[in-house]
């Protein structure tokens, strides 16, 4: 089962386990884990789920779509090059997760 | 069909009764079930969710639409008659046209969007203060603070020029159902209203500027199959929406602190860095927290069920209509412990009065900015604030507006 690694912003880890098929913001909700809105449960229509996408592990997610890269504008805490909504990361077996969890979301 | 009789204890709909024996109240329907079936007033029966995360569930399910309520194939099941005109707005559309829709206004009012706008709602929040201390020792804070502020907020938003700010605010003034004008007198500002709208979206069509009626005017740029009757609106709903509601939401979270003493000097103590989690808590609990029992039957817009559902352990059949209750959800003792405290510091608030999924609400980080605002600038200019008398409610409105909240400081 797919792991998924959120780091706070005051640098302590929860490591929570996935489903294949469920995005990272999914499980992240499901779990409790803190700092991860998802107001719009996954239409991209909130950028309330940002996360900082470990560098090394970028390539393995198709790349930010258009509606993405505009929403990810509008996040509360300023994207980066690594930003990307966790609704749009989708868990794939065997292949965890390494992601920073930003101090504002709202 | 005989009705399905609930365990003692259980009942719901139920009359108003002291907060701490609702919260028991709704702690013990969570535990017996997740939804209940109810007959409305209007529109015959809907399943009622009671348990938050069977709610979460339905609002991220696709496959509960609202198409029948808008084309008026269905009768909305809700408490009162549902305005007509409410019913054409983006809130009663699914995707795809929804999508488009919510495309054309979503960044202009993003999380990141609303931040650019804070130091402009402190400082006329700060204005507010000032004529209020000005003109004597009490005011109604309802018409001297919990009304202009959003009205103020919302104009800045969509763009409409400083000059035009007076004849704007009247005609928000008649959405709004505090205005308590004549249907005749309402018809014309509305009428007004829509005019003054459609010509700026024609003025910013022509020459955009960096606000939400330019968004708006220019949305043909990225798809020209929608018409201005499909665009403007949107601007009528975040109009409708944004403004008793979050007037209502300020002197809520104004009643929930001068009444948790304990809460309000906590808040004094850092009333920038606790604003955040004091007012997601203000929207979670200030049907608790208004010095008047609780009773148990609200609900958020309904939904239609496009298929067999099985949520949370029930079945919700092809055409059944369902809705969330927002106090229920956020009440039901499971997705939060001793969700009865009032405590404005809770992090990662699961409250969903602000709706969740596709409809969740679109000023949602407006909304959530002005009450921020609204609530730590009182507090940090007026820290004596205290009720000055009985609070006044219109109980025969959508929103239940109140009317009147005379304060002293």
């Amino acid at each position: 089962m797919p792991k998924i690694f959120f780091t706070q912003p005051d640098a302590t880890v929860t490591v929570v386990e996935g489903q294949p098929g469920d995005s990272v913001m999914q499980t992240a909700v499901r779990n409790g884990v803190s700092g991860i809105v998802g107001q719009c449960g996954g239409s991209l229509s909130c950028a309330t789920c940002h996360v900082f996408l470990a560098e090394d592990e970028l390539d393995r997610y198709p790349p930010v779509s258009g509606d993405e890269d505009e929403m990810l504008d509008c996040a509360a805490t300023d994207r980066e090059d690594n930003s990307r909504l966790s609704c749009q990361l989708v868990l794939a077996e065997g292949v965890d997760v390494h992601v920073t969890v930003p101090p504002e979301q709202l | 069909m005989t009705p399905t009789t609930h365990p003692a204890g259980t009942e719901y709909p139920f009359g108003p009764m002291p907060p701490h024996e609702a919260a028991e109240h709704y702690h013990r329907i969570a535990a017996d079930r997740p939804m209940t079936r109810m007959t409305m007033p209007y529109g015959g029966d809907v399943w009622v969710l009671h348990r938050n995360a069977a709610a979460r569930q339905m609002l991220t399910d696709r496959r509960f639409v609202r198409e029948p309520f808008r084309t008026g194939e269905r009768v909305v099941p809700y408490f009162v008659e549902f305005p007509a005109f409410l019913r054409s707005t983006i809130q009663f559309e699914d995707p795809p046209q929804h999508t488009k829709l919510r495309r054309l206004v979503q960044t202009a009012i993003s999380p990141k969007r609303v931040r650019q706008m804070r130091d402009s709602a402190a400082a006329f929040a700060n204005q507010l203060i000032d004529e209020m201390v000005a003109n004597g020792d009490e005011a109604n804070l309802v018409t001297a603070y919990n009304v202009p502020l959003p009205i103020q907020m919302l104009a800045n938003l969509l763009g409409v020029p400083a000059a035009d700010h007076e004849k704007f605010e009247r005609w928000a003034h008649a959405t709004l159902a505090v205005a308590n004008m004549d249907e005749q007198e309402r018809a014309r500002n509305m009428g007004e209203l829509y005019a003054y709208m459609l010509d700026m979206v024609a003025k910013r069509r022509a020459e955009p500027r960096e606000d939400l009626i330019s968004s708006l005017a220019n949305a043909r740029d990225k798809d020209d199959t929608l018409t201005d009757e499909e665009i403007l609106p949107i601007a009528m709903i975040l109009i409708v929406g944004g403004f008793d509601n979050t007037a209502n939401f300020i002197g809520a979270g104004v009643m929930a602190l001068v009444g948790n003493p304990a809460q309000m000097e906590l808040f004094r103590t850092d009333p920038d860095g606790l604003a955040p989690t004091a007012v997601e808590e203000v929207l979670r609990h200030s049907a608790f927290t208004t010095g008047r029992p609780v009773g148990g039957g609200g609900g958020l817009v309904p939904f239609v069920a496009t298929e067999d559902v099985e949520l949370d352990g029930q079945l919700v059949a092809a055409g059944d209509a369902i809705l969330v209750d927002p106090t229920a959800v956020s009440h039901d003792g499971i997705a939060l412990p001793d969700d009865e405290r009032f405590d404005i510091t809770r992090k990662d608030n699961p409250h969903l009065t602000l709706n969740y999924g596709l409809h969740h609400c679109l000023g949602a980080p407006l909304a959530r900015m002005e009450m921020q605002v609204a609530l730590s600038e009182l507090v940090k200019r007026l820290p004596g604030l205290k009720l000055a008398g009985d609070v006044v409610v219109d109980m025969d409105n959508l929103t239940r507006p109140v009317t009147r909240m005379p304060v002293t400081w």
